[in-house]
């Protein structure tokens, strides 16, 4: 046990690991067997495929397409897709194209900075209170409770029309809203992981609490933070989705994919295309992470028989 | 029973009070009222702003302290919630949005979450049969649809089904139309404009209670206790239906009453694309306005929602499970 908890990514949950144990190379061998059950879930590959090639696209094509992101083609303002630009161009001529990835980028890396913050803080919170207990752990649920209560949505709205539309000051408010629900569901998890004997055996040894948050309990629920970490993504490209849709979140000249969408809303009618691609390139992201999430479960999950017998 | 559900009641109230309260300040340290008069032809004194914004209770030159008493013992006393900067009572904007919001809101939760039980118990009855693989692959995609994809997508859809057919079947904007008299006709106008906002918010939120209905039921299908109630005749279905099902709706019904803010949140992002003067419009509207009283309004609104949610819950569980019932 005592290897397998360095690795964060490396152990299943909670439950006996009877499967990874009879390999006998055993850091290699568990990868492989990772691996070899998420390649069996094939949805869960073509997620992958999709969000690779997703990312790549949004990295590449701000850098080798002939239009800057606010570059106006006076030519063509408001013309459907064409050789020229390949997904048509909006009312003031930006070429759609660029800055449907470029909208993608910004969407994208909000998304995974948040979740990693998000991910982050709430598996420490989530586990400190389940290991700690009494006092601290009531204190942080009734803390939860009470985040739940008030409408995050509406603090999101305050802080980024304040700050203009800053996208990292969004993101530094996704992830104060955010945290609360995921460190709930980590702390359900974790109650039953402090019951387990290594933890005693690491208490009796004289290993300060704080150390065996982080190097006992937490490596023990990796996987779940893997699998939320995916979710999170989903579900902060949706709330920044959501906030820049309705112009409280990325502004002009900043784009996103919310922002795009909303300028595509006003003319789905006159102009689809202006929607149509930035809501197919948000939906086959949040989808692909979907997909990934659940492959992953299958994957590390040793109990689940989804992936067929490894 | 009635004493625990007063009990948790009174706590969902003493929470809800204390949130609205920390939105009052959270409100005021992120909008200034007082924007709203500077720079208009012809400009206004600093006096003449002063004199509209005092009466209304949102001048800064107040001591916050003092703004925060007036407007707590104005709702506490006289249930009065403040007006906004240009000087409509914030009571009468939500008397009729509330209604409007609220149809739609937990109009959706409703079927989502009726929807979501009877395909999780349909799937679960068949692990991995094609009926679960093909749900499975259905809720893992419309999960992920953003709100506003499905949404105008719909739009999109319903305004190619109206001219393909050449009437106008569904509204894509609006809670009503004016003029529609009698009861049978505003019910099928009401409808007329209710389906698909409601179609777009249940699309994106059944799955959540599918996939948890699914897999809560899976550790229950197999359990002694139902095998017990199989021994004694009862067929698959019926004990699954009898048994298995009460004890694993229980965490449905916490999860959905913690999903109702996720649903109000959609529900702004839904009126904004249908255009319906609910709370979420209204949302909108009092933070380009600087209007910090209908600000709390609508955060008090959303945090009563989610309390209804939870009591509802509570209901629920305490109907389900009898251990509750004898504590």
């Amino acid at each position: 046990m005592s290897t397998n908890m360095i690795d964060p990514t490396v152990q299943p949950p909670v439950g006996p690991d009877t499967t990874a144990e009879r390999i006998p190379t055993k850091q290699l061998s568990k990868w492989t067997l990772y691996t070899r059950r998420f390649m069996r879930n094939k949805p869960a590959v073509g997620g992958i495929v999709i969000f690779v090639v997703l990312a790549l696209c949004s990295i590449i094509v701000p850098l080798v397409s002939p239009y800057g992101v606010s570059d106006m083609d006076f030519l063509n303002l408001s013309t459907g897709p064409s050789a020229e630009h390949w997904f048509g161009t909006n009312a003031s001529g930006n070429d759609t194209f660029t800055q449907t990835f470029v909208g993608l980028q910004r969407s994208l890396m909000i998304a995974l900075i948040v979740s990693f913050g998000v991910t982050a803080i709430s598996a420490i919170v989530g586990t400190a209170a389940a290991y700690f207990g009494g006092r601290i752990e009531r204190v942080t649920l009734v803390i939860i409770h009470f985040f739940m209560v008030v409408p995050t949505f509406l603090i999101l709205a305050l802080v980024s029309n304040d700050s203009g539309g800053d996208w990292r000051v969004i993101s530094l408010a996704l992830v104060f809203t955010g945290w609360f629900f995921p460190a709930r569901v980590i702390w359900t998890m974790a109650l039953s992981l402090r019951e387990r004997e290594y933890i005693d055996a690491a208490r009796y040894m004289g290993v300060p609490g704080m150390r065996i948050v982080i190097r006992h309990l937490l490596p023990n629920i990796g996987s779940l933070l893997v699998i939320n970490f995916t979710l999170g993504v989903v579900a902060a490209v949706g709330t920044e989705t959501g906030l820049s849709f309705i112009g409280m979140g990325v502004k002009i000249p900043d784009v996103s994919l919310g922002s795009l969408i909303g300028e595509g809303a006003a003319s789905v009618t006159s102009a689809p295309w202006l929607f149509y691609f930035p809501a197919a390139a948000l939906t086959l992201l949040t989808v692909s992470m979907a997909l990934i999430a659940d492959g992953l479960r299958d994957a590390l999950d040793p109990t689940s028989s989804a992936g067929g017998r490894a | 029973m009635i004493k625990y559900l007063v009990r948790r009641a009174l706590g969902w109230l003493l929470m809800i009070v204390v949130a609205t309260n920390v939105t009052y300040f959270l409100a005021w340290s992120f909008l200034d009222p007082r924007s709203n008069y500077v720079g208009r032809k012809p400009p206004l004194t600093p006096e003449q702003i002063e004199g509209l914004l005092g009466p209304r209770n949102l001048s800064e030159t107040t001591p916050l302290i003092e703004r925060w008493w007036t407007w707590f013992s104005g709702i506490i006393f006289r249930w009065d919630w403040g007006m906004s900067p240009t000087g409509g009572s914030v009571n009468s904007e939500i008397a009729y949005r509330m209604w409007v919001s609220a149809e739609l809101v937990l109009g959706a939760t409703v079927i989502a979450t009726i929807l979501g039980i009877w395909i999780g118990t349909y799937t679960a009855s068949r692990q991995y049969k094609l009926g679960d693989r093909v749900w499975q692959a259905v809720s893992i995609v419309t999960m992920n649809i953003n709100i506003i994809v499905a949404g105008l997508a719909i739009v999109i859809l319903a305004i190619n089904f109206n001219n393909w057919v050449g009437t106008r079947v569904f509204y894509v904007t609006g809670s009503s139309s004016e003029g529609v008299t009698g009861f049978f006709p505003v019910l099928i106008d009401t409808l007329q404009h209710l389906v698909l906002p409601t179609i777009a918010l249940v699309l994106i939120s059944y799955a959540g209670t599918h996939f948890l209905q699914r897999s809560l039921l899976l550790d229950n299908i197999n359990a002694d206790y139902v095998r017990t109630a199989r021994a004694k005749g009862l067929t698959k279905p019926q004990a699954v239906r009898k048994h298995a099902l009460r004890t694993s709706l229980i965490p449905v019904a916490t999860q959905v009453a913690f999903s109702i803010p996720a649903i109000f949140t959609g529900g702004i992002l839904t009126e904004t694309i249908f255009a319906w003067q609910g709370m979420g419009r209204y949302f909108l509207t009092t933070i380009n306005n600087n209007d910090v009283h209908g600000v709390v309004a609508v955060a008090a609104f959303g945090a009563a929602l989610t309390a209804i949610g939870a009591i509802l819950a509570d209901i629920a569980v305490v109907v389900l499970d009898p251990r509750v019932r004898v504590s």
